[in-house]
């Protein structure tokens, strides 16, 4: 077995030598599709990104009854604590309220308690789910625990961007598998020109009582070799790139840039692997149709 | 017996046929010759032995196995038992003499030290011996059949199959070629030919089955063909 990885190795160096403007050609397709591959995952990653972001901002305010005490309030918490797909609870009384509306109104122009004579405003509970999309049906049940009046959370809006999220995550699925379809193709046909340039040597080698295996691994050394060189030369474009795009601006159109390094990484040796897989998968499609004599 | 056809057909996807009810044995150390017109059925015949075609209808037998039965992954193991010699040589020109006769061990994981003492032995056996370093295109068609002759003889085959090995070739160095055929085959190796070349054929008193729009026409054994 050693001595036969020995000559695969061997047959898939002398191969690239030979054919060497067929290796080129066949790095370039591959560096070109990741590059382009890389370039649409890391769009989507960071629009996802911003929507998970978006999505996560979503929460419920639940308004209390201007006569609740305080025994009032802590049923209604307690209510409240027992349904399910709640991350957290947090108690926003009347007096807070009043000061975070003053604080965003701005404090000079206006003297809000003094302007209104009396608080206005009722004690809230901000509710957090677990998972925002839960968000509309959660509203619902909490309208009806007795004690609260009123529940909102951008009710219409929220299902919009929800319905926007999953959209566009949908679209960008697609359009990466579309992308990835068209590198194996490409890959595929440039791997079966240079198969093609052997077909002789198969032919006899198959005649001689070859095994197909014996035949297959050379060129899926070669193939594994060349996606891994091809994918590794667009990493080194697409990382500089990116990396110079960070170091200059932060955000894109209100949208914070994804810079966290384990992420980047975690993508770029996904690229890697995607460039030998790219390299397998071509030469799989490639040359079986040479093996049947 | 080595090779046995029995009611074999043959009809191609577009409706020619090939071969048609052709019933025949050899026996293992028999030298045949297949004759017969083009587009008799020779190719064919011959390309069935080593399995790169299997029958409509019938059975082959090689060595007691048959070839219709057989697993696409069992082909490797037929296929080293036959050396197959062809008309236009087949040789790789990016390669040497020595390497176009050592690739076929190679290809079959044969080890390092058998492959050198083998490939030494074969090109001696073809009269080859110092051409070792050439490549194809700086040898004359004789030699250049003698490296396919050495290629298909390296893995020792049971049968050689040697489709019209001297097409190619003017008549004295198609003699020599016969010559290294017939040595071949006193060693032991089965050996088939096809061929066109009538006086070949005649001088040299062998078994000689032809072939006439896809059946067999005669089979006349040594001794025979010459009170024809």
């Amino acid at each position: 077995m050693l001595r036969n990885m020995v000559y695969f190795f061997r047959e898939a160096f002398k191969s690239v030598a030979r054919n060497h403007l067929l290796s080129i050609a066949t790095v370039s397709t591959i560096t070109i599709c990741i590059l382009i591959l890389g370039m649409s995952v890391l769009i989507t990653l960071n629009t996802s990104t911003f929507l998970d972001s978006l999505e996560s901002d979503v929460e419920i305010m639940a308004y209390l009854e201007q006569e609740l005490d305080n025994d009032g309030i802590k049923t209604v918490q307690g209510e409240l604590e027992s349904l399910s797909g709640i991350e957290s609870i947090t108690f926003v009384s009347r007096e807070q309220a009043l000061r975070d509306m003053q604080e965003t109104l701005g404090k000079k122009e206006y003297d809000l308690e003094s302007t209104l004579g009396k608080n206005p405003l009722p004690d809230s509970f901000e509710i957090k789910a677990a998972d925002p999309h839960d968000v509309p049906d959660l509203a619902v049940e909490i309208e009806k625990i007795n004690g609260i009046y009123k529940v909102n959370y951008g009710k219409g809006v929220v299902e919009q961007l929800f319905s926007t999220a999953r959209w566009v995550r949908v679209v960008s699925l697609v359009f990466i598998i579309l992308l990835g379809l068209g590198a194996i193709f490409l890959i595929a046909t440039t791997i079966r020109l240079a198969i093609f340039a052997r077909r002789k040597e198969i032919y006899l080698m198959k005649l001689i009582g070859s095994t197909d295996w014996f035949i297959r691994w050379p060129f899926f050394i070669e193939g594994i070799g060349l996606g891994a060189l091809g994918s590794l030369l667009s990493i080194i474009i697409l990382a500089s790139a990116y990396g110079s795009l960070l170091s200059r601006v932060e955000t894109i159109l209100f949208m914070p840039l994804v810079s966290g390094t384990d992420i980047l990484i975690n993508l770029y040796l996904s690229l890697f692997a995607a460039g030998a897989v790219l390299g397998i998968i071509g030469t799989g499609i490639s040359i079986n149709r040479f093996l049947d004599v | 017996m080595l090779v046995q056809f029995y009611n074999v057909s043959k009809i191609y996807a577009n409706g020619v046929k090939a071969l048609d009810d052709v019933s025949l044995k050899i026996d293992g150390g028999e030298f045949v010759f297949l004759m017969g017109p083009s587009g008799a059925g020779k190719s064919t015949m011959i390309k069935m032995l080593y399995r790169e075609e299997i029958p409509s209808r019938g059975q082959i037998f090689v060595a007691s196995r048959s070839l219709v039965r057989m697993k696409r992954s069992e082909i490797p193991a037929l296929r080293r038992n036959i050396g197959v010699v062809f008309q236009d040589f087949k040789l790789l020109e990016n390669k040497t003499v020595y390497e176009n006769v050592s690739f076929a061990m190679e290809v079959v994981g044969a080890n390092y030290r058998d492959i050198k003492s083998r490939v030494g032995e074969v090109i001696k056996m073809v009269g080859l011996h110092g051409k070792e370093k050439s490549f194809p295109n700086e040898l004359s068609g004789g030699e250049q059949q003698r490296v396919g002759i050495a290629r298909a003889l390296t893995n020792r085959p049971l049968l050689l199959i040697a489709d019209e090995p001297t097409g190619n070739l003017d008549m004295h160095t198609a003699q020599e070629i016969m010559e290294l055929l017939f040595d071949i085959n006193r060693k032991g190796t089965t050996v088939i030919m096809a061929t066109h070349a009538m006086e070949l054929v005649k001088a040299a008193h062998k078994r000689v089955i032809t072939l006439e729009g896809g059946r067999v026409d005669s089979d006349i054994n040594p001794g025979e063909f010459t009170l024809c």
